[in-house]
C-alpha cells in the first residue's frame, strides 16, 4: 500500500502542475478553479482507477476527466467563481519585481484571451498539443475523437489564432503610432 | 492562406506526416512565402502557448496531495487499507526501529546475566573464588581479563578499551560485561536502519530500469530528425535527485555493490535529463549505447530483485 500511493505521488507530481495549466488555459484563466479541477481529477484516479489502469494509460485518463469536469463547468452559472478569483487575486502577495510580473501577466492574459475564441474542442486540442506534446493518436484518445477531426482542429485553431494575432499586432501598431 | 500546402504545414510541424510528404512540404516551404511566414507564425504560436506558465504555487500542490490521499483513505471500502503519507511512513519506520532496539536491549540484558557463571569457570591466575563464596557482580568485574575475551570492557569506573561497534555501545553500561562473541546480535540495529534505504533503493532501481526501457524504444524515425523524449525527461530529472541521495546514504552504510551501479546510473540520468525538448536522434542513441555497454538495465534488474529477496 505504501508503495502504491508512493506511485501516485510520483506521478502527481508529474502532472498536477501541467494538469493544472491545462485547466487553467481551457478555463481562460481561473486559476484556483483550475486548481481545484485538476485536484478533483486526481481524486477521481486514486478513488477509482488507481492501480486497475496501465501506468501509461493514467496520464490520458486524468486530462479526459479534467476535460469533462471543464466542460461541465462552462455549463454552469460562473459569476461566483469570478468573484471568487478576484478576491484571491487581490490577495496575492505584491511581486518583487512588478514590472516583470506586470509584462508576464499581460501575456499571459493574452494568450487566454485568445483561446478562449477558439470552440472548445479545438481549444482542447491546441492545448494538449502544444503543452503537453501528445499525438494525433493520443489526443483523439483524450477526446474520444478521430485522428482526422485532431488534425482538423488543432488546424483550424491555429489559422484562427495566425489571424487573430496578425490582427492585434496591427492594432497595437497603429495605436502606438 | 492560398496555397493548398498550409494545411500540411501544421501536420508538419507536428511530426505526423509521413517521411516522404514531409521532405515535399519541407522542400515547397522553401520555395513558397506565404507558406514559409506560415510556419513561422505557427511555430511562434507554439512557443506562446506552451511557454505559458500556471499560477500554481508549490504550497498548493503540497496541500492538494494531502487532501487526495487522506480522502482516498476514508473512501476505500475497507477499513484496514490506509494511505500512508511519507512522513507517516517515516514515523512508523522509527516506531518500529525503536520497538526493536528496545527489544534487543531487553535480550541483551538477559544474556548478560547469564555471563558471570561463564567468567567464573574460566581458569586463570585469577583467584579462584571459593565454593563457599558466592562471588558478586563487583567481584566479577574486577576479574582481569579471560583468555576468551579479546578486549573486555573495563569495569564501569573505567570506558572500554575499543572503540565499540554499532550495536555494541550496550556493552559499556555498567555492570554488565559482554564479550565480542556473545553480544546478541549487534548488527541488527544496523541492518533495520539501512532496510529503510534498501527498500527505497529497490523501488530506485525498478524505475530507472523501466525510464531505460522506455528511453530504449523510443522512436527515432520521427519525420523532422528528432525523438520526443519529453517524459523521459521529465522522469530522468527525477531519479537524478533520489539517486544521489541513495548514493550517499549506500556509501555510509558501506553497501559497495549499490552504490556502485547508483554511480554508474547518475551520469546516464543526468545525460537523459539534459537533453533538448526535441534532441538529434544521434545525441539519443549513443546515450543508448553507453547504456547498452555498461549492461546498466540487467544489473539494474539483479540488485532490485536481490535487494527484494533481502528484505524479504
Amino acid at each position: 500500500m505504501a508503495s502504491e500511493d508512493h506511485e501516485f505521488t510520483m506521478l502527481f507530481q508529474d502532472f498536477y502542475p501541467s494538469l493544472c495549466r491545462f485547466l487553467e488555459c481551457l478555463l481562460g484563466g481561473r486559476a484556483p478553479l483550475a486548481q481545484d479541477l485538476a485536484q478533483e481529477s486526481f481524486l477521481q484516479l486514486h478513488r477509482t482507477a488507481w492501480g486497475t489502469l496501465p501506468p501509461d494509460e493514467a496520464r490520458f485518463w486524468l486530462y479526459r476527466v479534467a476535460r469533462n469536469l471543464a466542460i461541465n463547468e462552462f455549463r454552469k452559472s460562473n459569476t461566483r467563481y469570478r468573484l471568487f478569483d478576484r478576491v484571491v487575486e487581490a490577495m496575492r502577495p505584491v511581486a518583487r519585481n512588478p514590472e516583470q510580473e506586470y509584462e508576464t501577466r499581460e501575456r499571459k492574459q493574452m494568450v487566454l484571451e485568445m483561446l478562449q475564441t477558439l470552440p472548445e474542442d479545438q481549444r482542447t486540442a491546441l492545448l494538449l498539443r502544444e503543452q503537453e506534446q501528445l499525438s494525433y493518436r493520443e489526443i483523439g484518445e483524450v477526446m474520444n475523437v478521430s485522428e482526422s477531426k485532431v488534425k482538423v482542429d488543432i488546424f483550424r485553431a491555429r489559422a484562427s489564432l495566425r489571424e487573430r494575432w496578425a490582427k492585434r499586432a496591427k492594432t497595437a501598431g497603429a495605436s502606438a503610432s | 492562406m492560398s496555397c493548398s500546402f498550409t494545411e500540411k504545414i501544421s501536420s508538419l510541424i507536428d511530426g505526423e506526416l509521413a517521411t516522404a510528404e514531409a521532405r515535399e512540404v519541407e522542400r515547397h516551404v522553401l520555395t513558397c512565402g506565404e507558406c514559409a511566414q506560415v510556419k513561422a507564425d505557427f511555430l511562434n504560436l507554439r512557443s506562446e502557448i506552451a511557454g505559458f506558465e500556471s499560477s500554481l504555487q508549490p504550497t498548493v500542490q503540497n496541500r492538494a496531495l494531502k487532501k487526495i490521499l487522506s480522502r482516498g483513505e476514508r473512501a476505500t471500502a475497507h477499513g484496514w487499507q490506509w494511505g500512508w503519507s511519507t512522513s507517516a511512513i517515516a514515523f512508523a519506520s522509527l516506531l518500529l526501529v525503536g520497538a526493536i532496539i528496545g527489544l534487543i536491549l531487553y535480550q541483551t540484558s538477559r544474556s548478560n546475566d547469564r555471563h558471570p557463571n561463564t567468567i567464573a569457570e574460566v581458569p586463570s591466575s585469577t583467584p579462584v573464588p571459593t565454593p563457599e563464596q558466592t562471588p558478586t557482580k563487583e567481584e566479577k568485574e574486577q576479574q582481569p581479563a579471560t583468555p576468551k575475551q579479546a578486549n573486555p570492557p573495563a569495569p564501569s569506573k573505567k570506558a572500554p578499551s575499543r572503540e565499540p561497534r554499532p550495536g555494541e555501545q550496550f556493552a559499556a553500561i555498567p555492570n554488565r560485561q559482554t564479550p565480542d562473541r556473545e553480544t546478541p546480535n549487534p548488527e541488527a540495529p544496523e541492518r533495520i536502519r539501512s532496510a529503510d534505504s534498501e527498500t527505497l533503493t529497490a523501488i530506485h532501481f525498478e524505475r530507472s530500469e523501466t525510464l531505460l526501457r522506455a528511453f530504449r524504444n523510443v522512436r527515432l524515425n520521427t519525420r523532422e530528425g528528432a525523438a520526443d523524449v519529453a517524459y523521459e525527461r521529465k522522469r530522468a530529472k527525477q531519479l537524478v535527485l533520489q539517486n544521489m541521495i541513495l548514493r550517499r546514504e549506500a556509501d555510509a552504510n558501506g553497501d559497495v555493490q549499490s552504490a556502485s551501479l547508483l554511480e554508474n546510473l547518475e551520469p546516464i540520468l543526468l545525460d537523459i535529463a539534459n537533453l533538448p525538448d526535441k534532441p538529434d536522434a544521434n545525441a539519443v542513441r549513443t546515450i543508448r549505447e553507453r547504456v547498452e555497454r555498461k549492461n546498466i538495465v540487467p544489473l539494474l534488474q539483479i540488485n532490485s530483485a536481490a535487494l527484494a529477496r533481502a528484505l524479504d
